[in-house]
């Protein structure tokens, strides 16, 4: 007797996840040790895989299973290594220097959540009462949310290292509205989109290096040389 | 076949320069394999213009007249661009610009020309992917190949600045091309219910491409978008053009010629696919009139920013975000009369803009200066050539007939025309005057005049030829375009309006 996977309790479990990677992402942005956002950045990509192989076993999807897998190892495990080796050697554990104060960051991205939801609003289809369609909703407004805040992490702080950390959970949402709403993509592209994320990790890595030893401190805002 | 062997030359050229010690046969590799690579695109030219179109591995490949004319122009560039670096880095070693650069790296002995050789052809394998992929997520892929090679171009040098650039570069790259992403996904997802699959050709333009009318409206809506502003990105046009002037001032030079013709036309590459699909899904209306005004803006931005640059290399930056500028906004016009006009200056771009390059290069080699106000003028006395050479190109580069893009942009004036928008193709003519007479003003203050008394530039031969050779080839495409070219651009055309 084989046992077939009940599709709404999936859709249940993949939605609390989203909101918990949500969740997750509002709390580094009130973060304000750069190790702690590194640990955050970790779970968050550990409930991405969780995430992935939830699709795919409630699916049957077999090759997201290898999304699963690689996003477990290398964005839940080797990054977040590799970025604590960085800040061992670089020796900066201090507080960050956001532009904008915790409460107000909160707030804003809270707005950004809201946002995210808005737009993901225009693509709900209530006629296409499938449990697809459904799902697409949710994940996606939690997708569009992340993007959205990850890059608001870019632009209100100023540690090269936090912005890279920014970088990186902006391509969590990618890859969360890549796993749910289409059940992953073409599975080259997804080893095409991993081998590249590491490899702008340490194009990044050495220029974070770099830019340590030419300017002795990891501030972007000291990087004012080129203008007009 | 020639597909795969396509890919193969530059990706095994690179590796190769990485396992040599001696500088001359580095130069011999990247020469050899760029001039294979020429031969071998104007091979596929042959062919696509036979057959409609080539593909290899059930589609995974695929090249059409579009993409031919982006591969040609690639390999041009590369190959012009492998030339000249050889003379520019023989003049960067004996002056010992290298040895410093090298100090700060830590490095030393040809580590640095080993890292340029090694890098440019993965970079130039990473555009000619661009090309011929189809399935539009290993488009994606080779486009963040392209920024990953050219970080490394850009801080070459190793100075603060250097470094500084590269920064910018990486992370405006990294976060437009992840809207790029972001776009991709969401067309496969409005193309989804259309199609059905998710099998590896779910993502294949060419399949896309025949169904794009029964996709979602909604998400295509939003997926354009996000394509626009990612690939928009890399192609520099504003607002998103900020790290253009760093990159391009602070990358070696042929670096930066490669990064400002070659990377432009992989982006706007991109950003045609997605146009067509988005006008098939949507309309034309919708993608038209957010690209004329991304075009304008960029033109608009350039223009104060030309007026009164003070440092040449940073100029020609602005110069090319002007052009990606007018190319969008070709796009944007549409119609066969406007694409026609955008392609014509792509060709026409990639041709030209290298020789700008060089010029400023031999300029900044000479005088060991970028700013304007160093360089003192009269640079026509201690550098004929290259003085006259910088004079033309500006002349051809701002439009000004008999050169070719002349022709270019006055075929896109009447699109703009045509398709009845009075007060954009006014603005379109305003900027390009303005543009016209600040480079103008500029480059002759810096060439003409009286003898400031500078030594004589002792040039070698590798720079003196690519110079004078590119200038000849500009000065014949003004006139004549050769048949087999202009029936490539036209299919193109026809690809892009009805295909």
């Amino acid at each position: 007797m084989h046992f077939v996977p009940n599709p709404e309790l999936g859709n249940r479990i993949i939605t609390l996840m989203a909101a918990l990677v949500l969740v997750l992402q509002i709390a580094a942005v009130g973060q304000r040790w750069i190790i702690s956002s590194i640990r955050i950045f970790a779970v968050q990509s550990f409930l991405l895989g969780a995430i992935a192989a939830v699709i795919a076993y409630f699916n049957q999807a077999s090759h997201i299973y290898v999304v699963a897998l690689l996003t477990v190892f290398l964005k839940a495990g080797l990054l977040p290594r590799l970025l604590e080796r960085l800040v061992g050697r670089i020796g900066i554990r201090r507080e960050i220097e956001p532009l904008i104060n915790v409460p107000l960051s909160i707030l804003v991205t809270g707005g950004l959540t809201l946002l995210g939801y808005v737009v993901a609003e225009s693509f709900y289809h209530p006629e296409e009462t499938s449990a697809r369609a459904a799902l697409g909703h949710n994940t996606l407004a939690v997708a569009i949310a992340l993007f959205l805040i990850g890059f608001f992490t870019m632009v209100n702080r100023r540690k090269a290292l936090t912005q890279v950390l920014g970088l990186l959970s902006l391509e969590n949402g990618l890859l969360l509205a890549a796993i749910s709403l289409t059940y992953g993509m073409p599975l080259v592209v997804e080893i095409g989109i991993f081998f590249d994320v590491l490899v702008a990790v340490m194009v990044l890595g050495i220029l974070v290096f770099r830019i340590r030893e030419t300017f002795d401190s990891m501030d972007v805002s000291k990087l004012r040389k080129l203008r007009e | 076949m020639i597909l795969l062997a396509l890919l193969i030359v530059p990706l095994a050229a690179g590796p190769l320069a990485f396992l040599l010690r001696r500088r001359h046969m580095m130069e011999v590799i990247n020469l050899a394999a760029f001039a294979i690579l020429f031969g071998m695109a104007a091979v596929l030219v042959a062919q696509v213009l036979r057959n409609g179109s080539v593909s290899l591995w059930n589609g995974f490949f695929y090249a059409d007249a579009l993409s031919a004319l982006v591969v040609l122009l690639s390999a041009f560039v590369a190959l012009v661009c492998s030339v000249y670096a050889v003379g520019y880095f023989r003049h960067d070693e004996s002056s010992g610009v290298l040895q410093e650069a090298e100090e700060v790296g830590g490095r030393f002995g040809v580590q640095k020309l080993r890292e340029y050789y090694t890098l440019t052809p993965l970079f130039v394998f990473s555009m000619i992917l661009v090309a011929l992929a189809n399935n539009l997520g290993i488009l994606w892929v080779a486009v963040e190949g392209t920024t990953l090679a050219s970080v490394f171009l850009v801080m070459f040098y190793g100075r603060e600045t250097s470094l500084e650039a590269a920064w910018k570069y990486a992370i405006i790259g990294g976060v437009g091309l992840s809207m790029a992403l972001f776009g991709t996904i969401l067309t496969y997802y409005s193309a989804y219910g259309a199609l059905g699959t998710d099998t590896l050709a779910g993502l294949n333009w060419s399949v896309l491409a025949e169904n794009a009318g029964h996709f979602d409206q909604p998400t295509m809506r939003l997926a354009f978008i996000l394509v626009l502003l990612g690939y928009g990105t890399k192609a520099g046009i504003a607002p998103m053009h900020t790290w253009k002037p760093d990159a391009y001032s602070e990358a070696p030079i042929p670096g930066a010629a490669m990064l400002a013709t070659g990377v432009l036309n992989c982006a706007l590459y991109a950003l045609i696919r997605f146009y067509i699909l988005s006008s098939k899904c949507l309309g034309p209306q919708f993608g038209s009139r957010l690209l004329i005004l991304f075009g304008l803006l960029s033109m608009g931005v350039a223009v104060p920013f030309i007026l009164v640059q003070k440092n040449f290399r940073r100029l020609l930056a602005y110069s090319s975000i002007d052009h990606s500028g007018i190319m969008v906004l070709a796009l944007g016009f549409g119609g066969p009369l406007g694409i026609l006009g955008m392609l014509l200056h792509m060709t026409f771009h990639s041709v030209t803009k290298p020789l700008l390059f060089f010029c400023a290069g031999n300029v900044q080699q000479h005088l060991k200066t970028d700013l304007f106000r160093k360089a003192k003028g009269g640079l026509i006395h201690s550098m004929p050539l290259t003085g006259a050479a910088f004079l033309m190109v500006t002349l051809a580069v701002t439009g000004s007939p008999p050169f070719s893009f002349f022709q270019s942009e006055f075929t896109i004036l009447r699109a703009g025309f045509s398709s009845g928008s009075l007060v954009l193709s006014v603005l379109f003519v305003c900027f390009l005057v303005l543009i016209f007479s600040g480079f103008l003003v500029h480059i002759a203050n810096l060439v003409l005049g009286d003898d400031p008394g500078v030594p004589q530039a002792n040039m070698c031969g590798w720079k003196r030829y690519s110079v004078a050779g590119l200038a000849g080839v500009i000065l014949v495409m003004g006139f004549w375009i050769p048949a087999p070219l202009f029936r490539l651009i036209q299919n193109a055309v026809g690809i892009v309006v009805g295909g």
